[in-house]
């Protein structure tokens, strides 16, 4: 049997369009929880993120309009967040899952209008290049600028918290919120950033799935990606190069697992299902062993209120 | 140019506590002040208005005769106030350069140059590029001065800067320091010990209760002549114990005791033996991280080991945990009071009845007999002097001398036949650490014994009968406490042999 090589590179091509979403949420929130902030309710932005863009898009007709739009709903929907835990200083656990909830609950209300409509199709970058290598072609070509966006992403965030004097800062913030505020560093509005930037990632995430992935609406069709992109953020021990292995293993196993059971292998559903889960989880712990570099990554005031006392 | 600060009336309430009442002072460039003050005296409310952390109520400050407003630590820094706060304020995930670069304007390059030339100057060795948390205390430190530095400040704060420092960082600390003043860096430095101010300062100025009580020249005062300022009274002064007459019925007995530590940063300790008699004190000296802490774990029953190495009332009981042991009349008082020995989030009487399972009819039915614990911790509250009549406050806002006071009565109402304690009077002002010394004395007059392992030698001296030095995990041998000089035990401690 031959297999058919360009065959793998759509595979391939398939898996990276899957772990987009993920790997959007993920290096949002990772950039949240460095300053300290845990959102849980990634899912519930996410979730808002694809109704808005969806609804943009049918109502408007353009589509940069609509990511766009997909993306302020993720910073409107995070800002309520921020101003309840950063202003009102409630709790970070209970307040992101509130979010995911209402999230879930209002884009399904919105989202009753909109069930059954076609998608657009999103234009896609070097289209005419589709053909031109075997194998590679499928993989880097004819794909949105979201994609291209998404894989860039780890990168960019790796540089910005390294490199840049802003990142540095919000990992100061992120490590000890007090020294930061002794050192005159505006920790309320360093985390307020943070938490938006969060939440228009996984707007975008969210639009990627309902205007992109499968240009459709239907409740609830984020799925649980947000839960599953906490878990990342949390198992690649905040590290955005991981979170890309991650999210490249979870949607490869997604496929592959979708294969297995369509040609029928002889292995219970339910644990095909849990696999890509399982594995992901089971890789990220297995590559980020050493404790001293978890120390080290790991904001340390995570989840922490922080409030000056005067 | 003189630099001149000046404090002027300065008045900060908090609800229920005037922690600064119309306090004025001056300073000079040139000279090293010291303010001192027991702990709660107001001394960190004033350094804080210093730095810009908190805003006074009333007053206001003058740099050279002009009025700052410091709303911020940003406005301090840029007024050329530098500060090394007790606790340090560094990001401990961060390197040493990151620390440094993320409240500074320059690039890299020039501020890694002028870094390293501080370094230089002033004999300073440190990574630029690991983690703050592999540093050690006193290297923070270092770390924290070099941040002034670079803003080159004409004041530097320095609070309570030798809580967490060993003695020789105490005395690079205060070469530095010197160092700086000559340069011509105004210098305040807070704390409440006494010996300190005497051997680094110029001129002290002393609070109390918020309130300033006096200014005068070092030369001019005594370290008797300070404490009676600070606390307000005239110390008792005790006396060395005069050694009473230990009985020769042994109480515990430890038989080659061994710990080994998986994690590299504790110390493993090596065949320690030891015997205790009723009524006597074994103080164990030596400089901190010399294995005291495992050694207190290992004896509280926090590390388990085996059951033959630890023989107490002819009972073996090396495999048993802390609570265990506590019923064969066993007491402890850990070294970190808020951690260790207290929850801070728990009222004062909660807190009671932690270390009282068994014995106690606290619980009844598994129910917690809530007024029967009130009687306990007020007679607790009473006999060993807590000030303050509020069981119902979380035992986290209790100063650090009420806490102990509170965590050795705890400890000593059960009238235990021995009790462990390390570091007792850590951080505590003189008040404090008189009573508890006090306490600790009328143990032994009661026959029980002490097991008291301290990093302060005089401690040691004044309360021990018999003194052993813990050295890399190991003990040195039990020597009689009026043969022992402080300066035999610094040998001792720092590895060295006599005969």
């Amino acid at each position: 049997m031959t297999v058919d090589i360009n065959f793998i590179g759509l595979i391939i091509a398939s898996i990276m369009a899957s772990s987009v979403p993920l790997i959007l949420a993920s290096c949002g929130e990772l950039i949240t929880e460095r300053s300290g902030v845990l959102n849980l309710g990634v899912e519930g932005m996410m979730i808002i993120g694809a109704i808005s863009g969806f609804a943009l898009m049918t109502v408007t007709g353009n589509l940069f309009l609509a990511v766009i739009g997909a993306m302020l709903a993720g910073v409107l929907i995070s800002t309520i967040f921020a101003f309840l835990t950063q202003t009102l200083i409630t709790n970070h656990v209970a307040t992101g899952l509130a979010l995911t909830i209402f999230g879930i609950g209002i884009s399904a209300m919105i989202g009753k209008n909109f069930v059954g409509i076609p998608g657009k199709e999103f234009p896609v970058l070097f289209g005419g290049l589709k053909d031109s290598i075997p194998f590679l072609s499928p993989i880097l070509f004819g794909h949105s600028v979201v994609f291209y966006f998404a894989f860039a992403l780890p990168f960019i965030t790796n540089y910005f918290l390294k490199k840049t004097k802003i990142g540095l800062i919000v990992r100061a913030v992120g490590d000890s919120p007090d020294s930061a505020s002794n050192q005159g560093i505006n920790v309320r509005l360093v985390r307020y950033l943070c938490i938006l930037y969060g939440g228009a990632m996984c707007g975008l995430a969210g639009a990627y799935l309902s205007m992109i992935y499968t240009p459709q609406w239907i409740e609830n069709m984020t799925g649980g990606r947000g839960w599953i992109a906490l878990a990342l953020v949390v198992f690649s021990t905040w590290n955005p190069i991981k979170i890309l292995i991650g999210a490249m293993i979870f949607g490869g196993l997604t496929i592959i697992q979708f294969h297995m059971q369509a040609i029928g292998v002889r292995i219970p559903v339910q644990f095909l299902t849990a696999l890509p889960y399982i594995v992901t989880i089971i890789v990220l712990v297995v590559i980020s062993r050493d404790s001293r570099k978890i120390r080290l990554s790991t904001p340390s005031s995570l989840g922490k209120s922080f409030y000056k006392d005067n | 140019m003189r630099t001149n600060l000046k404090i002027s009336n300065v008045t900060k309430i908090y609800p229920g506590c005037i922690a600064n009442k119309n306090v004025s002072l001056e300073f000079e460039s040139g000279k090293i002040y010291a303010l001192l003050g027991e702990n709660g005296a107001g001394k960190s409310t004033l350094v804080k208005i210093l730095s810009g952390v908190i805003m006074p109520d009333e007053g206001q400050i003058f740099l050279n005769n002009k009025a700052l407003k410091l709303n911020s630590p940003i406005d301090a820094k840029k007024n050329n106030i530098g500060m090394v706060f007790q606790h340090f304020n560094l990001f401990e995930t961060l390197s040493v350069f990151e620390n440094l670069i993320i409240d500074s304007n320059e690039t890299r390059e020039n501020l890694r140059k002028k870094i390293k030339s501080i370094m230089e100057k002033y004999n300073f060795s440190i990574d630029l590029d690991i983690p703050v948390l592999n540093l050690s205390a006193g290297q923070k430190q270092k770390v924290e001065i070099i941040r002034c530095l670079i803003r080159s400040p004409e004041v530097l704060i320095m609070d309570e800067p030798t809580s967490v420092l060993t003695e020789q960082e105490t005395i690079e600390l205060f070469s530095s320091l010197k160092k700086f003043s000559e340069e011509g860096i105004l210098i305040i430095y807070i704390t409440h010990k006494l010996k300190e101010v005497m051997s680094l300062c110029d001129e002290v100025a002393v609070m109390r209760k918020g309130e300033l009580v006096s200014i005068s020249k070092i030369i001019d005062e005594k370290i008797e002549t300070l404490a009676n300022k600070m606390v307000g009274q005239n110390l008792k002064t005790i006396k060395k114990k005069k050694l009473s007459k230990v009985s020769s019925d042994q109480l515990i007995k430890i038989t080659n005791l061994n710990f080994k530590s998986e994690d590299p940063f504790e110390t493993n300790l090596e065949e320690i033996n030891f015997t205790v008699n009723r009524g006597e004190c074994l103080g164990i000296a030596g400089i901190s991280g010399n294995g005291q802490s495992e050694l207190f774990q290992v004896l509280s029953g926090e590390i388990i080991s085996d059951k033959k190495s630890i023989e107490f009332n002819k009972n073996f009981i090396g495999d048993k945990n802390p609570q265990e042991r506590r019923e064969y009349l066993m007491a402890f008082s850990p070294e970190d009071r808020l951690e260790q020995a207290a929850v801070p989030q728990m009222k004062i009487f909660e807190n009671v009845a932690l270390n009282n399972f068994k014995s106690s009819n606290f619980f009844k039915n598994g129910l917690i007999n809530e007024n029967k614990i009130k009687q306990h911790a007020k007679k607790i509250i009473s006999d060993f002097n807590v000030n303050t009549n509020n069981i119902e406050l979380k035992s986290q806002f209790l100063s650090g001398g009420n806490l102990q006071k509170l965590i050795i009565g705890r400890e000593l109402i059960t009238s235990p036949d021995l009790l462990i304690c390390f570091n007792p009077t850590w951080g505590l002002d003189v008040g404090a650490i008189n009573y508890i010394h006090e306490t600790l004395i009328k143990i032994n007059e009661q026959n029980k014994s002490i097991i008291l392992i301290s990093t302060d030698t005089d401690e040691l001296l004044k309360l021990s009968d018999k003194i052993s030095v813990i050295y890399k995990g190991k003990l040195s041998k039990k020597m009689n406490a009026d043969e022992v000089t402080s300066e035999k035990l610094g040998i001792l401690m720092g590895g060295g042999e006599f005969d």
